[in-house]
């Protein structure tokens, strides 16, 4: 079964950093092309994609150019960030969004953070609301204890919102996720970043494993770390490819476009 | 299947390989106050190791770095219940200078079950260079022991410059940098090609595109060793990075068990562990003979 695993990663990004620590990673980002060879080495069929850009630069600007190198590129499929509404800096939303399905966006991200903004209705409620009508997920970096209180934050007031976390710190976060996943039945982990050993077997056991999905966090991260962990996870076959890649198809699936 | 060759394809397969058994050169063991470890136990460690391939674990038990009332009793009884499986770093807490005295006076009560001692500097809160770490600094130099230091960049405590003292004034120390004074990739290059006593340990190196290549170009292969702060970080996931870097095979065996055979003073991993502790109590008896024919003051 380990040989036959298909793979879509839920987390990789095209674009150069702003400002990557010093020889890591090296290269420091990749272009669409290069992030496709890395892709065609490793075994990987598909990925979900963000752009530098968005976190570093100008969330608008990133989202353009990420849909620029994801055109006609199919399997890439593309995440945009989301600003505050209030500021007006996204136009009319339906037609933001519209723009967006066509360009192959299947997923949203939040870099509040970067951003300095609040992940509440007040301050993002409107694009919220149409992220659940269109059950299109929103992506949570969680790396930094102030992401997570804000993601608290945000599933209490919208439990129902499809939610990915990701940007796991490497020290294992079981007693921050935990209680979301216990919690909102559709908060999933991104387990690029959770290497703690025995965590993936754990998290299959108390959750299930529709709750995980497979990401590299390339180009920081390799790609082999966590494909040789998930292959050869004490799960079950079934729940390994589900994490690899059938997780995150079903979420896709789902998105009214 | 993560990347080309006899090896990624052997770990991909099977999960581990036997032609590569893995040396891992940085353990802790027991629970710990800043995470919920599903396998902190001997046992879960002993079984996670087998499903990786993992031959050996030098660790340094939670218990002997955080919990000062117990010590380093829980290194020694997790290497007398796996002796062939398991070979322990002392730790050195300098907030208890006189704990480190008695440990250090019954170090040789132990044969086969420390390599070395285990220092983690910047938890403690007290640099390499503070007085009360000198008489393990000194007891180390005397009997050529391996140190396993937490290094980190940009740290005071145990970063670049600690490190580069303790290597210059302690020259026959095997000193072990581990996480590679993190970050400050420029400055482990360095000092690692300057002292040949100094090596290069991986822990939480892996994860980050870069390094290891960086390392491998550098010339620095046979002074690579794997570790995973295991029950911290899944040995597979290390592996598997391992595995991605665009390096060769040869490089790999280097860094998975070849280096640390060398160190470790063995020849053959696979087949000669279970002779470690013999090989310990019979160089400490030749010590003692040896010890008995020096005239005395």
């Amino acid at each position: 079964m380990t040989n036959d695993l298909e793979f879509f990663d839920a987390c990789a990004c095209i674009g150069l950093p702003a400002a990557a620590p010093v020889g890591v990673p090296d290269p420091p980002g990749a272009s669409a092309e290069e992030l496709l060879a890395a892709m065609d080495r490793a075994g990987i069929a598909k990925a979900l994609v963000w752009h530098a850009a968005q976190r570093d630069g100008d969330p608008l600007l990133g989202n353009d150019l990420l849909a620029e190198a994801l055109a006609g590129r199919d399997r890439l499929v593309g995440v945009w960030a989301i600003l505050p509404t209030p500021c007006g800096e996204l136009g009319d939303l339906d037609e933001w969004l519209g723009r967006a399905m066509a360009g192959n966006v299947r997923a949203f991200k939040a870099f509040c953070e970067q951003g300095r903004y609040l992940l509440r209705g007040e301050v993002i409620g409107d694009v919220v609301e149409r992220l659940l009508a269109a059950r299109l997920p929103l992506i949570l970096p969680v790396a930094t204890e102030p992401a997570w209180r804000d993601a608290y934050d945000l599933l209490a007031e919208f439990p129902e919102l499809t939610v990915i976390l990701t940007d796991l710190p490497s020290w294992g976060a079981d007693r921050y996720f935990r209680p979301l996943l216990g919690r909102y039945p559709n908060v999933h982990v991104e387990i690029g970043g959770y290497i703690v050993d025995g965590g993936l077997e754990a998290l299959v056991a108390d959750y299930g494993a529709a709750r995980a999905l497979f990401g590299s966090n390339y180009p920081v991260m390799p790609h082999g770390g966590m494909m040789l962990t998930l292959a050869h996870a004490e799960i079950d076959d079934a729940d390994k490819q589900a994490i690899a890649a059938g997780n995150l198809q079903r979420l896709i699936a789902k998105v009214r476009a | 299947m993560i990347a080309e060759g006899p090896l990624a394809e052997a770990f991909w397969r099977h999960g581990r390989c036997e032609a590569c058994p893995v040396i891992d050169m940085h353990g802790h063991m027991g629970r710990w106050r800043g995470i919920w470890f599903p396998r902190p136990s001997t046992e879960a460690m002993i079984r996670t190791m087998d499903s990786c391939g993992v031959r050996l674990l030098v660790f340094c038990h939670h218990h002997a770095l955080f919990a000062p009332d117990v010590g380093n009793d829980a290194n020694i009884e997790a290497v007398r219940k796996y002796p062939d499986r398991l070979r322990a770093y002392m730790g050195i807490n300098p907030n208890y200078p006189a704990a480190i005295a008695a440990d250090l006076r019954r170090y040789d009560d132990h044969p086969g079950v420390f390599v070395g001692l285990k220092l983690l500097a910047s938890y403690h809160g007290l640099p390499w260079d503070h007085p009360h770490f000198a008489p393990a600094w000194e007891f180390a130099n005397a009997r050529r022991l391996i140190v396993l230091g937490h290094t980190w960049g940009g740290s005071r405590i145990d970063g670049a410059e600690q490190v580069r003292q303790a290597a210059r004034r302690y020259p026959d120390v095997r000193l072990l940098l581990g996480h590679c004074i993190h970050g400050a990739w420029d400055d482990a290059v360095a000092i690692a090609r300057e002292f040949p006593n100094v090596h290069l340990e991986l822990t939480a190196v892996p994860r980050y595109r870069g390094p290891i290549e960086r390392f491998v170009a550098e010339g620095l292969t046979r002074k690579m060793l794997f570790g995973t702060d295991l029950p911290w970080f899944d040995p597979h996931h290390a592996i598997g990075a391992i595995l991605s870097a665009d390096i060769r095979d040869d490089d790999r065996h280097d860094i998975l068990h070849r280096n640390a055979e060398r160190l470790l003073g063995i020849a053959d991993c696979g087949f000669r562990i279970a002779d470690f502790g013999l090989r310990i109590k019979k160089r400490k008896e030749q010590e003692n003979v040896t010890s008995a024919q020096e005239p005395t003051p």
